[in-house]
This record gives C-alpha cells, sequence and structure tokens, in this order.
C-alpha cells in the first residue's frame, strides 16, 4: 500500500424519491482509499454497499458532494468520459460473471482491449498473458457457458485485468461459488493486489471473505465503522 | 413414447443434412480447409477489431431463431425479386415501345379490317418514313392451344418500321424476299419449337381457312430473328401477305392494321391528324396513335396487374416487418444485463447503438441478398421453359437498386428501436435485472 | 393428480388466458398469419368469380357450334350454308311448330371506354337472332325495353353498364359511321354474357358487312349434354369442320385459362405461409423460453408433460385461428362484391365480382390451422420436454 490516495469521496450524500418517501442512503459520508489496498466492504442488505461500488465505479453519481479519482473529479463527467475513464482505469468482478455466452474464454477477455488502440498481435498477447495469470490457458478455446463457476470467474478476473488497471471493483465475487472454489478466487484477489500492486475494493457478506483483505469497512445505515485485519 | 420422438427426431436430422448435403458439404469442405490454413482465425481476428465478430455472434447467439427470421426475409425478397421483375418486363413493351412509332387501326376495333388500299395513301404522308401492313394470322402450331402470333406483312417494308427491334440477318432478309412460302421466325418461339432455318413446317390458322378448305399453310423457315435488347419479344413469326392472301378463302384485299415510323416524333401529332382527316366519313374510318398509347391501352385491358404486384409485395413486406421487428426487440431485450455490462467495461452508447444496428442491417442484408439470388435463379428456371410466351424476364440493374433501398429502410426500421433501447439503458438498471 | 384429460384443459386455458401477456409477440405472430390469408382469399375469390362468371354462361342443354379450331367465338366464321346443314342434324329440340331451336350469332368486337382507366377497352358486341333468349336462362330486361328488328338498337349487359361509360339509357354510340342507340339493359343473373352488348343479328351483318354468314350457332338439345347427333352429322360430312361442344364444355375451356391465378395464387399464398410460419414459429419458441421457469414449475408441481405439449400448442392454434378469421374478415371487406374485368379468350372483356364463398374461407382457416400446427408443435414439444430442475434454478 502506498501512500498515493487513489479514491477519495469528499461528503458524498446519496438521496432518491422512492414513491412517495425520500430514502437516503448516504449522508455527507467520506472514504478514501490510497493505492495498492485491498478493502472489503461489508453491511447488511440496504445499507448502501451496492450504491458504493457503483459510485466507485462511475456508474452512480452522488447528490451532494465529490468523487475524486487520482487528482480528477469523476462525479460532474459525461456519460461518454466515464465509459472512457472506466476502460482506462476500472475492471469490474460480478457476483453472476456476467461473461458474453456466445463467446469463448480468450473473445471474453479480449473485449475491453477492442477499446484500446493495440493491434491484433498485441491483443492477442495480453489475453494470452491475462489468462496464464489466471490459470486457464489450456481452456482459451473453450465456451465459457461450458465450464465450472469457478473457471468462469477467472476468466471474469482475466477479461478484468486485460486492460491493466489500477483498479478492482468485486461485487460479491464470490456469492455464486463453492468453498473450494471461492478461496481460489480469493487467493487470486490476494496475488493480483500484492504482487501486482492492483488496487482491490471487494463488496461481499461472507466474513471468511473479507478476511482476505487487508482491511474491512463496516456500512451500516449509510456510516461506517472500520476494524483493521491481519495485513 | 417419448424414445420414439427422440428417435425420429435425430432421424429427421440427419435425413435432412443427407438430402441437402450437395448445397452444405461444399461450403463445409471450403470452410475447413480455411480453417487449416489459419485463414478462419486470421479473419475472425479481424472481424473482432472492428467488431463485426461481435454483432454476428450476437446475431447468431439462437441459430434457430436466426434461421427463422432469415427466412421470413428470404421470403419477402425472392416474392419482391420475381414480382418485380415479371411487373417490369410486363410493362417492358410500353418502356420499349418507339416514340417515332405509330399504329394505324379501323377506328370500330382493331379487329375490324381495312382496305388495303390505304396503305399507298398514307405513305403519301408528309413526315412518314416507312409504313408496313400487317394482318393478324391466329396461327397455331400443329395443337390449336399452341398459339403462336403470326402476322401476314408486307415483307418489304417490314424492317424498315421495325427495323431498330427486330433484328435479321440481310440474307435470310433476302432469301424471304425472293420465296413467296417464308416465314421468318423469332429466336424463342423458334427454339421452343425446335425450328431451324430450312425447315419447312405447316400452321395453321384458327380463324382463316384456304380457297381448298384446310386451315393449314405451308411455310418454309428462310429466317430467324433476334431481339435488340433481351427484352424485346421474339414469339412472333411473320409471313408474307401476298401468299396469305391469294390462299385465303374470303376477306380479300384487306389488311388488319398499319405499323407506321415517322421521320421524328415531333412530327407524330401533324401525321396522326393528317391520316384520319384523310379517312374521316369513308366506310373505314381509322385511328391513329403512337404505339406506346396502344399497347399501354392493350395491357391495361388486362386488368390492373401492377396494382396487384404492389399489393402482393406489400403485403408481403408488411409480414416480415413485423415478425423481424418484433423478433429484434425481444431478443435485444434479452441482453439487457450484457448491455449493462458491456457499458461497465467502457463500451460507450453509441458504439452499442450501432452495434445493434448493425445486426439488423446484417440479418436484412443477409436475408435479402439470398432471395433475391433465388429470384434469379427462379426466373431463369423459368425463361427457359418454352411454354411460356413472353420475353425474358429478368431482374434489372434498377430492380436490383431498389431492393438495396429497401434493405437498408427495412434494417433501419427494425433495428432503431432494440438500439435506443441499448443506447438509453441506465447502467444500474441493466444490471439489477436478472 | 387430476385426470390426464382435465391437466391438459386446466393447462391450455392457463396458457391461453395468459396470452394477452405476451401480446406484442402474440400480436406479430396474429398480424402475419391475416396477411397470409387475406392476399390467399384474395386470389381465390378474383379466380372463383370469374370462373362463376363464366360458368353461368355455359349450359348443358345448349350446344354451340364453331369453326373448327377457331378457339373463340371471335375467330369462327360459319356461312349460311353450313348452318342450314347442320341444324338439320339428329337430337335438336324441337319447338311447338316442329322447327329446330337454334340461334345463329354474330360475335364482333367495338370499343368502349372503361370506366377505371379512362381508356379504350374491347368490348364484345353480339347478334343474336331471336331464339338466342330462349337459349340463355334468365335474361330479363331490367330497364328500357328489348330492341326492335331492322332499326339500330342495342340493349347493354348490366356489367357493360358498370364497367364502362357512355351505355346508359337512351344513350347513342357510333361504331365506325353507325350510331346506334341503347334502348334497353338487360341482365342474366350475373353470367358472362352481361358482358355484352346485344343486337339484332341481321342489323349487325349488315352494319358489319357480313353478308349472310355468322360465327357461330347455338341450338338447343334434345337430351341435356347430348351432342352425338351433332358429332357424328359433322364427321360424316365433308362439307362440316366445326367444333361442337355443350356451352358449359365451352366456357370451362375459356374459364381453364384462370386456373393460372389459381395456381399463383396458391403458390404466392404457400411462400408467404412459410414466410409467416418462419414468424409463428419464432413467436412460440421465444414464448417458451422466457417462460422456462413457468413451464418447469408446473411439471414440478406434478402436471405431466403431455400438459405442458397441449398448453403450448394451443397457444399456437388459437393465435393463428385469430389469425385466419382476421384475414378473412380484412378480405371481406376489401374484397367481396369488388368488381373488375380482364381479357378473356377472344380479346374482350369479361367484367366479374370478387366472390368469397363458405368453401373459399373453409380453405383459408385451413391454411391458418397449418400455420399454427406446424408453427406449434416443435415449441410444444421444447416445452414437453423441459427439464424440471429449471424450476429451482435461480434464474441463470
Amino acid at each position: 500500500m502506498t501512500d498515493n490516495i487513489l479514491f477519495d469521496l469528499r461528503s458524498i450524500s446519496k438521496r432518491f424519491v422512492k414513491g412517495k418517501e425520500l430514502i437516503t442512503v448516504f449522508d455527507q459520508l467520506d472514504m478514501s482509499i490510497k493505492e495498492g489496498d485491498f478493502v472489503a466492504i461489508m453491511g447488511p442488505s440496504g445499507s448502501g454497499k451496492t450504491t458504493l461500488l457503483n459510485m466507485l465505479g462511475g456508474v452512480d453519481q452522488p447528490t451532494d458532494g465529490e468523487v475524486w479519482f487520482d487528482d480528477s473529479r469523476i462525479d460532474k463527467l459525461s456519460e461518454s468520459q466515464l465509459a472512457k475513464w472506466r476502460a482506462n482505469n476500472i475492471g469490474f468482478i460480478f457476483q453472476f460473471y456476467n461473461l458474453m455466452p456466445m463467446l469463448n474464454a480468450a473473445r471474453n477477455v479480449e473485449l475491453p482491449l477492442l477499446l484500446t488502440n493495440l493491434s491484433k498481435k498485441q491483443r492477442k498477447q495480453s489475453v494470452a498473458t491475462a489468462l496464464e495469470l489466471v490459470g486457464l490457458s489450456d481452456r482459451a478455446n473453450h465456451m465459457t457457458s461450458e465450464m465450472s463457476g469457478g473457471q468462469q470467474q477467472r476468466v471474469a478476473i482475466a477479461r478484468a485485468i486485460v486492460s491493466d488497471p489500477k483498479l478492482l471493483l468485486c461485487d460479491e465475487p464470490t456469492g455464486d461459488l463453492d468453498r473450494t472454489s471461492a478461496d481460489e478466487i480469493l487467493d487470486m484477489l490476494q496475488l493480483l493486489n500484492r504482487k501486482f500492486g492492483k488496487t482491490i475494493i471487494m463488496v461481499t457478506h461472507d466474513p471468511a471473505a473479507a478476511k482476505f483483505a487487508k482491511r474491512t469497512l463496516h456500512l451500516d445505515k449509510g456510516e461506517f465503522i472500520e476494524k483493521e485485519l491481519a495485513a | 413414447m417419448t424414445i420414439f420422438f427422440k428417435w425420429l427426431r435425430i432421424i429427421c436430422k440427419y435425413l435432412f443434412l443427407i438430402a441437402t448435403a450437395p448445397i452444405w458439404v461444399p461450403f463445409w469442405a471450403v470452410w475447413w480447409l480455411l480453417g487449416k490454413i489459419g485463414f478462419v482465425q486470421f479473419a475472425t481476428d479481424w472481424a473482432m477489431g472492428n467488431g463485426f465478430y461481435l454483432v454476428y455472434k450476437n446475431l447468431t447467439r439462437r441459430p434457430l431463431r436466426f434461421f427463422l427470421t432469415l427466412f421470413a426475409i428470404f421470403v419477402a425478397f425472392l416474392i419482391y425479386g420475381a414480382l418485380t421483375a415479371f411487373d417490369v418486363a410486363f410493362n417492358a413493351g410500353v418502356e420499349l415501345a418507339a416514340d417515332d412509332r405509330l399504329i394505324t387501326v379501323n377506328k370500330i376495333n382493331f379487329t375490324q379490317p381495312l382496305p388495303i388500299s390505304y396503305v399507298r395513301k398514307v405513305e403519301a404522308v408528309d413526315g412518314i418514313a416507312g409504313v408496313v401492313h400487317m394482318n393478324w394470322f391466329g396461327g397455331y402450331y400443329q395443337d390449336p392451344k399452341t398459339q403462336i402470333q403470326t402476322f401476314a406483312v408486307d415483307q418489304t417494308k417490314l424492317l424498315d418500321v421495325y427495323g431498330d427491334d427486330i433484328i435479321l440477318d440481310p440474307v435470310q432478309n433476302t432469301a424471304w424476299q425472293q420465296n413467296k412460302q417464308g416465314l421468318v421466325a423469332g429466336r424463342a418461339v423458334a427454339a421452343a419449337h425446335g425450328w431451324k432455318v430450312g425447315d419447312r413446317i405447316p400452321l395453321n390458322s384458327n380463324i382463316f381457312s384456304q380457297k381448298d378448305g384446310s386451315t393449314s399453310w405451308d411455310f418454309d423457315i428462310v429466317g430467324i430473328y433476334t431481339g435488340s435488347s433481351a427484352q424485346i419479344d421474339t414469339n412472333g413469326i411473320y409471313i408474307r401477305y401476298d401468299y396469305f392472301n391469294e390462299t385465303n378463302s374470303f376477306g380479300g384485299d384487306y389488311i388488319g392494321w398499319m405499323g407506321i415510323r415517322t421521320k421524328s416524333p415531333s412530327l407524330n401529332e401533324q401525321v396522326i391528324k393528317d391520316i384520319d382527316d384523310m379517312f374521316v366519313n369513308s366506310p373505314f374510318e381509322t385511328e391513329t396513335v403512337p404505339e406506346k398509347a396502344f399497347t399501354k391501352g392493350f395491357l391495361a385491358q388486362l386488368g390492373n396487374i401492377s396494382l396487384m404486384i404492389t399489393s402482393v409485395v406489400f403485403a408481403a413486406f408488411f409480414i416480415i416487418l413485423v415478425v423481424v421487428g418484433f423478433s429484434m426487440v425481444l431478443a435485444v431485450k434479452e441482453r439487457t444485463s450484457e448491455i449493462g455490462v458491456m457499458k461497465t467495461l467502457g463500451f460507450r452508447s453509441g458504439r452499442l447503438f450501432r452495434m445493434i444496428l448493425g445486426e439488423s442491417f446484417m440479418l436484412v442484408f443477409a436475408g435479402g441478398t439470398l432471395g433475391l439470388w433465388a429470384a434469379t435463379a427462379f426466373l431463369g428456371f423459368l425463361n427457359n421453359v418454352p411454354q411460356f410466351p413472353v420475353p425474358d424476364i429478368i431482374l434489372t440493374p434498377t430492380i436490383i437498386m431498389q431492393s438495396v433501398g429497401i434493405m437498408a429502410l427495412l434494417a433501419l426500421i427494425t433495428g432503431i428501436i432494440p438500439a435506443t433501447y441499448a443506447l438509453r439503458l441506465n447502467i444500474i438498471t441493466a444490471l439489477s435485472r436478472r | 393428480m387430476t385426470s390426464s384429460f382435465s391437466q391438459i384443459w386446466t393447462v391450455i386455458l392457463m396458457n391461453i388466458r395468459s396470452l394477452p401477456q405476451r401480446f406484442w409477440m402474440s400480436f406479430a405472430a396474429v398480424l402475419a398469419v391475416s396477411v397470409v390469408v387475406a392476399v390467399l382469399l384474395s386470389f381465390l375469390a378474383m379466380s372463383n368469380g370469374f370462373k362463376k362468371t363464366l360458368e353461368g354462361a355455359g349450359s348443358e342443354e345448349v350446344a354451340i357450334v364453331t369453326r373448327s379450331g377457331s378457339k373463340s367465338e371471335l375467330n369462327s366464321v360459319l356461312s349460311r350454308d353450313i348452318v342450314n346443314i347442320i341444324t338439320t342434324a339428329p337430337g335438336i329440340a324441337k319447338n311447338t311448330a316442329g322447327q329446330p331451336i337454334y340461334s345463329p350469332e354474330l360475335y364482333v368486337v367495338v370499343d368502349g371506354i372503361k370506366r377505371t382507366t379512362n381508356t379504350e377497352a374491347n368490348l364484345p358486341m353480339r347478334g343474336i337472332s331471336p331464339a338466342g333468349f330462349d337459349l340463355r336462362d334468365r335474361v330479363d330486361i331490367v330497364a328500357g325495353r328489348m330492341f326492335e328488328p331492322g332499326k339500330n338498337e342495342i340493349i347493354a349487359g348490366q356489367a357493360v353498364q358498370r364497367e364502362f361509360s357512355g351505355f346508359e339509357l337512351g344513350k347513342t354510340v357510333r361504331f365506325g359511321k353507325t350510331e346506334w342507340t341503347v334502348v334497353g339493359i338487360f341482365s342474366t343473373g350475373g353470367s358472362a354474357f352481361e358482358s355484352e352488348l346485344w343486337a339484332e343479328a341481321r342489323t349487325l351483318q349488315s352494319q358489319f358487312r357480313r353478308g349472310t354468314s355468322f360465327q357461330t350457332v347455338r341450338i338447343r338439345l334434345a337430351e341435356p349434354g347430348n351432342i352425338d347427333g351433332l358429332l357424328n352429322m359433322e364427321q360424316n360430312d365433308p362439307r362440316l369442320a366445326l367444333d361442337i361442344q355443350t356451352e358449359a364444355a365451352f366456357f370451362k375451356e375459356q374459364g381453364e385459362a384462370i386456373g393460372g391465378i389459381v395456381f399463383l395464387g396458391w403458390g404466392l399464398s404457400i411462400i408467404m405461409g412459410l414466410g409467416a410460419l418462419a414468424g409463428a414459429l419464432n413467436t412460440m419458441y421465444t414464448s417458451v423460453s422466457s417462460r422456462e421457469q413457468e413451464i418447469a414449475t408446473l411439471r414440478a408441481i406434478g402436471f405431466s408433460n403431455i400438459s405442458a405439449f397441449f398448453g403450448t400448442l394451443s397457444e399456437s392454434l388459437v393465435l393463428s385461428l385469430i389469425g385466419g378469421v382476421v384475414g378473412t374478415l380484412i378480405a371481406y371487406v376489401f374484397m367481396d362484391g369488388l368488381s373488375s374485368s380482364t381479357m378473356g379468350a377472344g380479346f374482350t372483356q369479361v367484367v366479374f365480382t370478387f366472390k368469397l364463398s363458405p368453401e373459399l374461407f373453409k380453405q383459408a382457416i385451413l391454411l391458418a390451422l397449418a400455420i399454427g400446427l406446424v408453427g406449434g408443435v416443435f415449441p410444444a414439444w421444447r416445452a414437453a420436454r423441459l427439464p424440471v430442475v429449471l424450476a429451482f434454478r435461480g434464474g441463470v
């Protein structure tokens, strides 16, 4: 973990109207993530952890407050600017993998590279590297729909890291996996963090998963309670 | 029971594959070869780079649905191509009628005769380049049901008037001038009956009879004419009026109508007036009209064929619009969460919009091209069937261009709604749907 | 579980009731089928109307004699002598005075202005002998009066009135140099004769310079359908080269030309039907796949897979049946009674009306149901074979 602050949420509030009620998810919340950190965010359902993750990914905007990423504000960017920013800086990992069923593993991983100017050859190289990292080189041409849950999530990780983003955002990455596969995935995330310096923010409700992170933030009714865990 | 169906299904599948093998085996072989030399990999990499691969993969996600919608489009364009070509061929007679040609008929009706003495008088009119008199012979060959368009004409004048359309070898023409029993047949009708120059054939008339009572005349085929363009009708026969007149048992010295060529189309109006004025109040009043108008009037009597064709084609397109349109909307809605994911990966909304439009374009153009190709094959087959005494029906370049335009329009209409849906889709909503 | 039949019935009802939920796709399928049905019916109505017009004109009790090989009344020529000979043949009905009943007639073509296109079109004018009126079922003068012999008077058929302009009662028309007056309008119950102008045979002969020759002879047969006497005479007399048929057979032959249209109509409809079928199949497959969970849940509860099969099949049949009915209504509203004319044999206009009949409806509905059946069978089978475990998965 360096001292460089990657993400800085300043006094963000999120409110929306549902029916006749005004729902407040956050009220003037502050949060900062340093580069190289591995943060687990836990909390009961309705605590706003998914909303928080969405805001970190530029998918959702706060009603008030500022979201700073690496010295630039991202909460006021246009949709197309955000898309570009996401492509360059973020890798997403979802609970249900969200792979394209009609593509094989290699093509799925290649998707984010279509947004870059890399040549065919360079794309192939990057894909190969990413797949090797997650240990699926021999399955590059297999259809993802024919793989196990753990394998699919590994393909998803490969896709998330293939364009070498600074930040990985994970939404319940082990939610749909059995214990063994879950551990494999969490090991991999740890590796990415410790060896490759990737900053990881992981939303989870599984305390065992949270143990893999460097620190855990508990979110309850829009407020943080921090608990330091073993590094 | 289920086992029975299972085997039935397997058997049907393999029977189908075997039966259609001549069609798919070559493609499969080529694809396999290309795969071996690495071309397939190369091509897919290239397609991935420019997005086509994704579009194609999305389109063919469910092979059955892709095939069904493709088929519906195929059917629509097959119908469109064939019927429009037919409509064009049908009206070609009107289009091809030369501007400097007129027809003079009896004012009562074109089935009434005119005296042959009129011809000399018409020839003397100012502005006339040529006059040929013609009689409808009512010919049939062997079977009364096999009617052949037969005209008894002034053989010295036929090419003066119609020489631009009817191409006859000068040597054959000379032979016709010298042989009273000579007959000049069109390429199509000669091919249909296997006639060659030098053959001697009998021809019957269903109206006239010879002085000896028989309805059969013998002719020597001295020439075969072709049309100056593919759409000129070559199903007609020309025989000599003098031979017909002297052997005919009645109607002597009468003609059916006159084909006229003016020195220039600008003179038409004056010539028409001059001719008809000459015979007003005579026992045989004339009516002279431009050939175009005459053909049009004749065709109009068959009923409004064009309207019928347009209605059917419109109906066909309507069906596929509805079917394909709804199918695409639903197909894209199914991919809502995926679209959300693509947006999180950083794909811009505009790009996704274009990709989905790309799908509808790919689908419509693939189906449309196949349909037009099938229409061409079908028409090609029809043109070689001898029973149809019509000029060749072909898909003209105009029709093809119109088809492309229609395909683009169709693709746009069916693709715009799902594409806009993807454009506007909010990531959070997309991902929260399961 | 309740008896298998009531199971099936329950699922059928459930599926059909849920159709409105999948409104747009169902609507698409209905639309596709209705268009196909409408097109088919239009063609059938057209050919049916045309056939009926011609059939109405042909009677089994009347023989028609034309010159051999002429194939239409227009082309035929019969001299007075020939007429005199053939009408002495056996098998001809006699009137009260013991004379054979026959009508020698002329058939020429004149020009009339068609109302719809405002261009000239061929119009048949028949020179009819007095006996000719008895030789047609039901000739009624519905306006004006019959023409008088020796005068340039004509009566116009109702259809001529409808399709052509200028033949109203009292109007004068000019053919060549002669003027004729329309003194009456006649109807023959909708048969092809209503598309004709009638004048006295002798008047026509003189005005059109036919001398004493005719073109056809119509003869009443002593025994309906029996033309043997006439045929024998024709074969044995070398002076006679004639085609002899019952009027019904004669017009039937002419109507066969229109058979091509029916063929074309069915051909087109089948091809379009295949397109609509693709649409129907697509709808049904989509409907099954979007309700996989529902169907699997039903099966988990205990409903048999046969009930799933029939449930889905019934959906398809209902949709296509609705489409068939809608298509029929469209065809009926737009087509039935639509009057049109086209060129018949002999280059003249035959006026006919589009006629829909219960028989045609039947054919159309059958086509719709066929589409529904084929379009439903395969998806229904897929529904029946869905693995029940789909009901338990969270949706992935």
